[in-house]
């Protein structure tokens, strides 16, 4: 009987803090959004202790126009995640690197040859987290006046995926011989345009540069709507999961197995990583006490802009904190998302303020144990593969993570470091092979 | 201290020769990997180079299957901006220069990479701006054709123009991180820049605070009529394709004299010919050399690449005894076509001698000893031809090693070249001003 499969941690790369006033705790990282130097070490960090990935988000705008609320925050200037990577992989060897890119204001050519190239400049460590955005200035910055709807871009993310994966496929494994005695280096059986022509998504390909050591980079998705849920069945293969309870995250999986099993695929061939966002102490009071020390440098008009950015639209600016959520409107934004902040709200009977605290950052408090224990729950109960972590405040709730509370989870068994050659091996998922043999049969 | 030159590696990781991916020492991977590469960086880092350049194409030609199976670049690259981010982070001084085509490309984005780019690498970030050459690149991003070369043109300077308002979204001092209050930016110094234009409709503004360098430093190539006004109007660091002396000064006049005309200052339109060097220890081994890297490259291949240039036209199948036929004008560079066209006719030249002399490369490659190389540097630096030197290695890593190592030296003794850094950024190596952002000065925009 094999040894029980070790669950993943990525890392989710935000340099100085997850949580919206994470920058401002003392002894962390102010200033540090564009710091090379610190980038590397974090990303070091991780990889040393045996993170599987590093995670870095993206908007392709600043994440909202309220600027006396956006101002207090880091969310307004950060690197582009494929530079970033880049970089990153230049000088680490094990950790997965993946990078958030949307596909409705990109070309499938550009981001199929941004991973493939990414892939080939880390030995097969590339990850793309498929996004199709939801921030309204994101459409303004490339020619839109309005977002698309919410159908409208998860059918131009399909097409953007196939076209995506058609042009990894475009070039097989073995199409580039490259023998310098006889001087052919492409074997031109080996390479195929592939004429995508879709109502969104045009390209005719091949692509220029060989097939990714992956052949496809692991795909990441977070769709959580029913459309996006029947998305990430389809195409995905890690799923970044926001449940907030235990129960949220069994129905989650039983509804995504559903979805799977009506695409034809299995349970095992998708990985669900919920979220956390960790505050470990010695002693549970104390990380009370940082979680509280956090949640007061949070200034008033950036709880009212946490709610506003998650439930839709409203402007939230003339609201009581201390008063219950008011009755709103419906969203074109990530629908699963309003609708299960809405229903928290009315359920446990919060105020805005005490409502807005809960998605500042720094979700699960406690004793190393008390981390332990949470993760091994949610593992036993079979909805967690592992899970994406967003360290509130850096570098001190990292190197409590990684110092106390991973060492308990490996003595557990429910975790070690395990690198493979590749971030598929690593994460135990199949490498989709094409070889010249497998092309000339598909032309046939 | 006199007038110095600077050195730009345009940098093949195959080798820039057609057939140099067969040389005997040069990689088996053809150049994919990256370790390799950051090898070769370093050394040119070592040896002072203002940058390493990547050039780009978005697709692969449409040349003859005889053709493409015989060459390594364009079926088999990185793209310029992931690799030249690996490089930043291997890599301390060197600027880092690639291109990006302002025709399948958004500005939002290629002012992101930039910025990222810059900052990611303390100032030392380049962009080669084009518009793009060939067909199959229109295909891969949804057009049936590329646009013509004018409209090309055109959208690429209000592509820059908004790129350039992005950039200066933020004052260069308008990120606080002030724990105390709380304050990470000060609004006052952020900017919209509410771009709408004929092409492009940007609200802005950039998520990245103002590159390190301001800007990062825009390289250009453009040659034809409409290519040198926006070199004139944007570029400050161009690259020259003139192959001949004389042409080489009219060139670097007269986008001097466009660009003065514009109330910019010629010294700070930075011009670079392409120079590659095969150097030896002794001018015989030089010419062995050269001998042995000519018999690397396949006659068809050779013939392609001059049906690529002229405008993907059909030579295979003429007499190769018989001149070159009239051709069409391009859709890709009118110059490169030109240029040929010319030399062609000027030389009275048959297919089959013509493709013997792109074999040659006579009119691209220097061959000689570490004097020689540096006699013709010298040369055309003095006549006004160049301000720099567009570096191509026809192998790699040999031809790199042997110019670090032979010329660079040699250049240095002569008081052509610097023999350290004095800056840290690009633009200080290139002795440029960091521009300000237009919004310096000016009152608070109601």
């Amino acid at each position: 009987m094999s040894e029980r499969r070790s669950i993943d941690f990525g890392a989710m790369f935000s340099p100085s803090g997850h949580h919206l006033a994470g920058w401002r705790f003392p002894g962390g990282n102010a200033g540090k959004e564009l710091d090379a130097a610190e980038a590397i070490r974090l990303a070091k960090q991780y990889e040393d202790a045996g993170f599987s990935a590093l995670f870095v988000a993206d908007v392709v705008s600043i994440w909202g126009h309220q600027l006396d609320s956006l101002s207090r925050t880091t969310r307004a200037s950060y690197f582009e995640p494929f530079t970033l990577l880049s970089a990153i992989a230049a000088v680490t060897s094990k950790i997965g690197l993946v990078a958030t890119a949307t596909t409705s204001y990109n070309e499938p050519y550009t981001i199929a040859r941004k991973l493939a190239s990414l892939d080939h400049l880390s030995g097969g460590r590339a990850g793309w987290n498929v996004v199709t955005s939801v921030v309204p200035l994101e459409a303004q910055n490339f020619g839109r006046a309005e977002h698309f709807s919410h159908e409208e871009r998860y059918v131009r993310a399909a097409e953007f995926v196939d076209a995506v994966e058609g042009l990894w496929d475009s070039v097989a494994d073995d199409a580039f011989p490259r023998d310098k005695a006889s001087g052919i280096y492409l074997d031109t059986r080996g390479r195929r345009a592939i004429d995508y022509r879709g109502e969104h998504i045009q390209t005719a390909g091949p692509l220029n540069i060989s097939r990714p050591p992956q052949g496809h980079p692991v795909i990441f998705q977070a769709g959580a709507s029913e459309t996006g849920r029947a998305f990430a069945a389809t195409y995905g293969e890690v799923i970044f999961a926001a449940p907030r309870t235990l129960d949220e995250a069994k129905r989650y999986r039983a509804a995504l197995d559903v979805a799977l099993q009506a695409k034809g695929r299995r349970h095992e061939d998708v990985r669900v990583w919920p979220g956390l966002s960790p505050i470990v102490a010695s002693t549970h009071e104390e990380a009370k006490r940082i979680s509280d020390e956090l949640n007061g440098l949070l200034h008033n008009d950036v709880l009212r802009r946490v709610i506003q950015d998650n439930v839709g639209d409203v402007d939230f600016s003339g609201f009581d904190l201390d008063a219950p959520l008011p009755e709103l409107p419906a969203s074109n934004r990530s629908k699963s998302r309003a609708e299960g902040i809405i229903a928290l709200a009315r359920s446990e009977g919060l105020t805005l303020r005490q409502l807005a605290v809960r998605f500042a950052g720094g979700d699960t408090i406690g004793t190393p144990e008390e981390l332990a224990d949470r993760i091994e729950t949610w593992v036993d109960a079979g909805v967690a593969d592992g899970f994406n972590v967003a360290f509130p405040y850096l570098p001190g709730s990292a190197d409590a993570f990684i110092e106390y509370v991973l060492p308990i989870l490996e003595s557990r068994g429910i975790w070690r470091p395990h690198f493979g050659a590749t971030f598929r091996d690593t994460l135990g998922l199949e490498r989709p092979g094409l070889t010249t043999a497998d092309l000339q049969e598909r032309a046939s | 201290m006199s007038r110095q030159l600077h050195l730009n590696a345009i940098y093949s990781a195959a080798g820039g020769y057609l057939g140099g991916w067969r040389a005997p020492g040069a990689p088996d991977d053809a150049g994919l990997d990256v370790g390799v590469i950051a090898d070769q960086v370093a050394k040119l880092e070592d040896a002072t180079f203002d940058a390493v350049f990547i050039a780009d194409l978005l697709g692969v030609p449409d040349s003859h299957p005889d053709v493409l199976e015989r060459v390594a670049t364009v079926n088999d690259s990185f793209e310029p901006v992931t690799l030249l981010s690996a490089l930043a982070a291997r890599t301390s001084r060197i600027g880092l220069v690639g291109t990006v085509s302002t025709t399948y490309s958004e500005p939002y984005t290629v002012a992101r990479q930039f910025a990222s780019l810059d900052h990611l690498s303390g100032g030392r970030a380049g962009w080669n701006v084009v518009t793009s050459l060939i067909e199959a690149e229109a295909r891969n991003f949804g057009l049936d054709a590329h646009p013509e070369h004018d409209a090309r043109y055109r959208r690429a300077d209000e592509f820059l123009q908004t790129v350039y308002g992005l950039w200066d979204s933020f004052d260069d001092d308008a990120f606080r991180w002030d724990v105390h209050s709380g304050i990470a930016f000060d609004p006052d110094a952020l900017h919209w820049l509410h771009h709408r234009g004929e092409q492009f409709s940007v609200e802005g503004p950039l998520n990245i605070a103002r590159p390190p360098q301001g800007r990062p430093v825009i390289a250009q190539a453009g040659a034809s009529e409409a290519g040198r006004a926006l070199a004139a109007r944007h570029g400050e660091y161009i690259f020259s394709g003139a192959t001949r002396l004389e042409d080489a000064v009219e060139y670097a006049q007269d986008l001097k004299r466009r660009a003065a005309a514009l109330g910019r200052s010629p010294d700070d339109v930075l011009v670079f010919p392409i120079l590659s060097a095969i150097v030896a220890p002794t001018r015989a081994e030089a010419e062995d050399r050269y001998a042995a890297l000519t018999a690397l490259l396949h006659e068809r291949v050779a013939l392609g690449d001059l049906e690529y240039w002229l405008g993907d036209v059909d030579l295979a199948s003429l007499d190769l005894d018989g001149p070159l036929p009239e051709v069409p004008q391009t859709n890709k560079s009118h110059t490169s076509q030109r240029q040929l066209i010319e030399t062609a006719r000027r030389e009275q030249l048959t297919i089959r001698q013509f493709v013997q002399r792109n074999i040659s490369a006579a009119d691209r490659i220097v061959v000689g000893d570490a004097n020689d190389i540096a006699d013709h540097i010298e040369r055309w630096f003095e006549a006004g031809a160049a301000d720099g030197f567009n570096v191509g290695f026809p192998t790699v890593p040999q031809d790199v090693d042997d110019f670090v190592t032979l010329v660079v030296p040699e250049l240095r003794r002569r008081g052509l070249f610097r023999t350290e850094y004095t800056g840290t950024t690009l633009r200080e190596h290139l002795g440029l001003a960091r521009p300000a952002s237009r919004y310096e000065g000016r009152a608070q925009a109601a």
